[in-house]
């Protein structure tokens, strides 16, 4: 009885609310702008790569550059991976150290177990410290390993 | 009047120094020591090493150090001496006025005196001198033993002394369900978790006092047997009171705490001073209050003090250099330090991409932590390969007392937290923990990386040419200055070799283009490795490491203790390498180690 009589003035206050919330929200929005530029990002997506950092003829590079993700600070950057590019069905993951304050984190994982002279095809994703996925996709990529005692490396070395 | 007294004991020091410099440098030129002249005991010297793995000083080194350790000693008796005594009252009841400075002069007492150890011959200070932000004293160690002799010469434990700076500040080891990983702890694996006293710094402090290769004490009851016996009991007694040390020890007590831990008479006893419950239990309350009052010793702002060029950078009193900014830009930035080592500001500047990862190089963040720690209180496996320097793999013969302290010889790995949380190298109070072992194998933890760079004033930095300070790196001391330091995170996954240490390819300079095969590849941190830092970006980042020891703003307190020598030559690239050994062939992994449940995986360590 009572919350019916209350209710259009109710409404009122919610339209109100409403109105001033989209307001503070973008004066706030400002100011995380100006303090911390880098926050999850709207949209989740590969900024860069993914491509192969280096292989040996039984282990393998993959980085890739994500927008910042958000979430946990412990994650993991994951590779789907088989010699099938329909049948991706071996996972390797690596841990990373999300630095919530960079816009971009650059994701790396080792793939162990490789045989020589072979090709995979592969794709990405990073995972919060749960297990939950970022919801990165990539296309799929390949790479070939190369021969017993060789190297192949991709990411420019220091000078 | 005390301003007095310290000149006084100021120019004594310096008559000192130049005596001990004297006997330092004939001493360097002595041979392997076979005997210890340190050592109050008839006890045989324990030397399961073959030649060369202890260095040729380590005797009169240990006698330096010695000798500082009792000057700090007998200026913190002048200190409390000196201290108008507090007065107990309110309610609750609180020493008033000079009741911190009380507990705080009491630990230094306490971390600097010798007889605490069943020999008389080694103190907490023994292996943390102020000089170097409280981490190893002795150059040669550093460069060879990684860990140092404790009471039974040359018993030694396996990992490098870590920095007192701002272990207090670690908070009680948790596990965080949502990060998916520890937090807190002190100690390299955590295992000083703080779970009884909630103080993870109080209870480090009562693990080396009967840690058999440190202190050696058989019993805890020792140290509040020793601490009734002290010369700053009253000191003890003010603060907790009349009575607190007021154990009715049995007539043997002397006699059984003068023999180290782990001696085969003792058996399996950990507690072989025979003691009542009530006296028992009186003897754990006053080891609580050595723990707390050295905690209390290690807060402070003695030894957390806050004092460094980056505090004053902070406070606005200080401008960086353009070098030291740049490294502070990149260790935020490009090199993403500050992933782990947080440096308490809100944004990080960086290179635009494709170098960069930030947006934009402005430095638009505020300090959100005014005194930022530089920690994480995390843990992480960086792939530091095995060391074969490390004495603990030698110790595999026993000692005569009949301790062996390592009998896996060099099938012993270590894995960090993961060994704690499986209760194989101390036990773990949580059972809940157990099951997160397999994936913290290899974890050690993320020191802060302020004071990293501290010297004694006469050795300015740590870096060859010098004249320097040698110092060492990481859990196993692998590292030998701050520039392989950076170039290893630099480079890791940049230059990998699947060899063990002294083993590169011709052509290859171990540390420089070479990199071993990690000790424990499971759990492996990929945030690092690979960084894509210049050579000149790297040493950037070392000038900004410096930046970070304490002592700018004002003195940190007994830094000018140090009487031993500088070492001069060579480069920073490569200090230390004419020191590598080659690892021998290693048996897999001990099955008392890698063989406890829940087993390492997904992959066995080799």
């Amino acid at each position: 009885m009572i919350a019916l009589h209350t209710k259009p003035a109710m409404a009122a206050a919610l339209a109100s609310l409403l109105f001033s919330s989209s307001g503070a929200a973008q004066v706030n929005a400002y100011v995380a702008k100006e303090q911390s530029p880098a926050a999850k990002a709207p949209r989740v997506q590969i900024a860069r790569g993914p491509e192969l950092e280096s292989a040996d003829e039984s282990t393998a590079i993959i980085r890739w550059t994500s927008n910042n993700p958000g979430g946990s600070d412990e994650h993991f950057a994951v590779v789907h991976y088989g010699t099938n590019p329909k049948e991706l069905d071996q996972t390797a993951k690596s841990h990373i150290r999300l630095n919530q304050k960079h816009a971009e984190t650059v994701f790396r994982v080792s793939v162990a177990g490789l045989a020589p002279r072979t090709t995979y095809y592969y794709t990405v994703d990073s995972a919060q410290a749960s297990g939950q996925s970022d919801g990165i996709r990539s296309s799929v990529g390949k790479f070939t390993t190369p021969g017993p005692g060789e190297r192949i490396m991709r990411y420019p070395q220091p000078n | 009047m005390r301003a007095n007294v310290l000149s006084a004991v100021s120019g004594a020091l310096a008559v000192l120094v130049g005596a001990l410099i004297l006997s330092t440098t004939a001493a360097a030129q002595a041979q392997a020591p076979q005997t210890s002249s340190t050592d109050s005991s008839s006890a045989p010297v324990y030397n399961p090493y073959p030649p060369g793995i202890l260095p040729s000083d380590l005797n009169t080194e240990l006698l330096r150090v010695v000798r500082e350790v009792d000057f700090i000693e007998a200026r913190a008796l002048s200190k409390w001496k000196a201290l108008p005594p507090p007065v107990l009252t309110g309610q609750p009841p609180t020493l008033q006025n000079t009741g911190t400075a009380a507990i705080e002069v009491l630990g230094e007492l306490m971390n600097y005196d010798k007889s605490i150890s069943p020999f008389r011959n080694v103190a907490c200070a023994s292996c943390h001198m102020p000089y170097v932000a409280f981490s190893g004293p002795i150059p040669s160690v550093n460069l060879t033993m990684v860990a140092y002799p404790g009471t039974v010469h040359f018993r030694a434990g396996k990992r490098t002394a870590q920095r007192y700076t701002y272990s207090p500040f670690f908070p009680v080891l948790q596990y965080n369900q949502v990060q998916g990983a520890f937090f807190g702890g002190n100690f390299w694996d955590s295992r000083a978790t703080g779970y009884l006293l909630r103080n993870a710094d109080a209870e480090q402090a009562q693990h080396p006092p009967v840690d058999t290769q440190e202190m050696g004490n058989p019993d805890t009851a020792c140290i509040a047997f020793k601490l009734s016996k002290a010369k700053y009991r009253g000191l003890i007694e003010q603060i907790w009171g009349k009575g607190t040390l007021d154990i009715d020890f049995p007539p043997q007590t002397a006699q059984i705490c003068a023999l180290p831990g782990g001696a085969a008479v003792f058996g399996t006893n950990n507690t072989p001073v025979p003691l009542g419950p009530e006296e028992r239990t009186r003897a754990n309350i006053v080891y609580d209050h050595w723990a707390q009052a050295l905690d209390a010793y290690e807060q402070s702002v003695q030894v957390s003090a806050f004092s460094s060029k980056f505090d004053a950078y902070l406070h606005g009193s200080y401008t960086l250099t353009a070098d030291e900014k740049a490294g502070y830009d990149l260790f935020r930035g490009k090199g993403n330090c500050n992933s782990c080592h947080l440096d308490g500001r809100s944004t990080a500047p960086t290179p635009p991409p494709p170098e960069g990862t930030a947006p934009n190089s402005q430095d638009t963040g505020a300090a959100a932590d005014a005194q930022p720690l530089f920690t994480c209180f995390g843990s992480a496996n960086l792939g530091l390969p095995l060391n074969p320097r490390d004495t603990i793999f030698y110790q595999d013969k026993p000692d005569s007392f009949g301790f062996t302290a390592n009998p896996a010889g060099f099938a012993f790995r270590d894995l960090g937290l993961g060994s704690f949380l499986r209760s194989v190298a101390a036990p773990n109070p949580n059972a809940t923990w157990t099951q997160y072992a397999p994936t913290s194998d290899g974890q050690m933890q993320t020191s802060t990386a302020r004071d990293v760079a501290m010297t004694p004033a006469q050795c300015p930095t740590t870096e060859a040419p010098g004249p320097y300070f040698q110092k060492e790196f990481f859990h196993n001391g692998y590292i030998k200055s701050l520039k392989q330091l950076v170039h290893f995170y630099n480079t890791r996954d940049v230059y990998p070799y699947k060899v063990t240490s002294g083993h590169c390819p011709a052509g290859k300079t171990e540390k420089v283009d070479c990199w071993p095969m990690p000790e424990v590849p499971n759990n492996l941190d990929r945030t690092i490795g690979s960084l894509g830092l210049t050579d000149h970006e790297e040493d950037q980042i070392v000038v900004f490491l410096k930046t970070l020891s304490d002592g700018y703003t004002r003195p940190f307190d007994n830094a000018d203790t140090f009487t031993g020598s500088c070492m001069r030559g060579g480069s920073a690239k490569t200090q230390g390498n004419e020191f590598l050994i080659p690892t021998p062939p290693l048996p897999t992994c001990s099955a008392s180690i890698c063989g406890v449940p829940p087993l390492p995986g997904p992959m066995p360590i080799p």
